[in-house]
């Protein structure tokens, strides 16, 4: 430990209490509150089983919100991660794109619900919207990433033929760049769940939207319930897309290291 | 009275016409510096050299992709360059496979060597990857003749290294070239798979009237495939070489003898 390690844990202690003071986080008041939880343990006992039917259902509306939200979403992101990649459009095409792209992606997913909310009223159709919003803003950021770290060798190849840029892009870039996507596809379909099953909150449809009202009128229980329903979709959700990156995705890099061996 | 035949421009023996060219990436030091070169039609001409001699440069001259800071290149009277549009038609013919081949690793062998027919498809055949039944039909003989066959539908990154090259050279003879350009494809392959590949280059010669103009890192290999041989050096064309069967029959420029040659490239050519 040197005296200047010692200078910089002091700081970003002293940084620490004073934050905590200043938003009044005390954990003795958390250790305090911890009992409460019990209260809800004891209320999801008392639960009707008849809520459970209901949570399903609301979740299953979730997650359609979700597949709808991840699905258009990629839909709109790859034409524009086409032109917003560097190695394959001029200045004046992948500027203005990515601009666009990162004023997207500035709001969080919940903002834009509200903004949605305002447009076409309260309701599922405003989550849907507002995550298509938030997948065209990352999918199109990662995969135009994507396409300029791909191999510049079959690029070369490719056009010393003299093919034309559509055909580039059909023959080359899209493969190339395409054993990324899934995983892609994956990661925002399991994020956007989460996201979806908030965005009730605010009134744009979604399990959310039922937990809300729940703690709204305390009873704990019910919300319980249905952020249980969360919770275990989630999982599934969760190991559901573990297998299939096995299945795929690591086989194929697996595939690569054999090969890299043999050359 | 009989006249004599015009003569025309597109059967005269110089297919490739290198004039007192310079290249340079960064407009500071000279790549290639002032090299001349002249390549007959139906060659194999090899160029040899150490790393960083201009060797890859001067084939990227050829095929478009670089344009010389001075100097004159022509291929069948045309200069190369990939912006303008009668060479873009050129190219269509100029096979060109650069030293890491490159072939699209998620796609199959058949899809791989079909990119070189490309060009002959209509924007609805491409948009739609509809290729026309005689395409593939060509596709699957060119790929029984490099020594493919029942590959065609393997991924292309589960091959191994020799079969990676002969899909690269698949892929260029799809173009039906008239130039094939090899930039170091055998240089990492064991003696007995790189005289496979470039008897399969060989072979293609002798079909049709290919040129071939192949960058190579053994000489030895080079002595024994080559008409003629080119060695390049810091930029330079130090030597240039005829070749006929075991003998050296003309020798252009420099004043190295052929041990001397030899010597150079002995420690890289048993491998």
């Amino acid at each position: 430990m040197t005296p200047k390690n010692n200078i910089i844990i002091g700081v970003v202690v002293a940084l620490l209490v004073a934050a905590s003071y200043n938003v009044e986080a005390n954990p003795i008041e958390f250790a305090e509150g911890l009992p409460n939880l019990g209260i809800v343990l004891e209320e999801l006992l008392l639960v009707e089983p008849k809520h459970v039917p209901v949570a399903l259902w609301a979740m299953f509306e979730t997650v359609q919100m979700a597949f709808i939200g991840t699905a258009v979403g990629i839909a709109i992101a790859l034409p524009l991660s086409l032109l917003a990649a560097r190695n394959l459009n001029s200045k004046y095409v992948y500027a203005p794109i990515r601009a666009l792209l990162a004023a997207i992606r500035t709001f969080p997913s919940i903002l834009w619900a509200i903004l949605f909310v305002i447009m076409v009223g309260l309701g599922p159709f405003a989550g849907v919207l507002a995550i298509i919003m938030y997948t065209v803003g990352f999918v199109a950021k990662l995969q135009y990433e994507v396409i300029e770290t791909i191999d510049a060798d079959p690029m070369d190849a490719a056009s010393s033929i003299g093919v034309s840029k559509w055909q580039l892009i059909r023959y080359v870039v899209i493969p190339e760049s395409a054993s990324h996507l899934l995983g892609q596809v994956l990661y925002m379909f399991d994020y956007n769940l989460r996201q979806t099953s908030i965005l009730g909150l605010v009134g744009a449809g979604g399990i959310g939207f039922y937990i809300i009202n729940y703690i709204k009128f305390f009873e704990y229980g019910k919300a319980a319930i249905f952020m249980i329903v969360v919770l275990i979709t989630v999982l599934i959700v969760d190991w559901t897309s573990v297998k299939i990156r096995d299945k795929y995705i690591v086989k194929s890099q697996h595939g690569m290291e054999v090969t890299a061996k043999l050359n | 009275m009989t006249r004599a035949p015009l003569p025309s421009l597109i059967s005269t023996l110089k297919i490739i016409q290198i004039n007192d060219i310079s290249a340079s990436y960064d407009s500071k030091s000279l790549v290639l510096d002032h090299v001349n070169l002249s390549i007959d039609r139906g060659t194999n001409y090899a160029i040899v050299g150490p790393s960083g001699s201009g060797k890859s440069t001067l084939l990227k001259l050829m095929n478009g992709m670089m344009i010389p800071s001075s100097g004159t290149i022509k291929i069948d009277y045309v200069a190369p360059n990939m912006k303008d549009k009668k060479f873009k038609k050129m190219m269509h013919t100029i096979g060109y496979i650069p030293q890491n081949l490159g072939l699209v690793k998620n796609i199959t062998v058949l899809e791989n060597v079909l990119i070189g027919s490309l060009p002959r498809l209509n924007k609805i055949q491409s948009f739609f990857k509809r290729f026309p039944e005689d395409e593939i039909t060509e596709a699957k003989k060119i790929i029984k003749q490099v020594g493919l066959s029942g590959k065609e539908e393997r991924k292309s990154y589960m091959l191994s290294g020799g079969e990676k090259r002969r899909v690269a050279i698949a892929r260029a003879f799809m173009q039906k070239p008239t130039i094939l350009l090899a930039d170091e494809i055998v240089s990492e392959l064991d003696r007995a798979t790189a005289k496979e590949i470039m008897n399969l280059i060989a072979d293609a010669q002798k079909r049709i009237n290919l040129t071939a103009i192949m960058i190579h890192h053994d000489m030895k290999l080079a002595l024994e495939y080559a008409n003629r041989v080119a060695v390049i050096k810091g930029g330079h064309k130090i030597l240039e070489i005829g070749v006929e069967g075991d003998t050296i029959v003309d020798f252009q420029t420099g004043d190295m003898t052929t041990e001397e040659i030899m010597s150079m490239y002995s420690d890289d050519s048993e491998k």
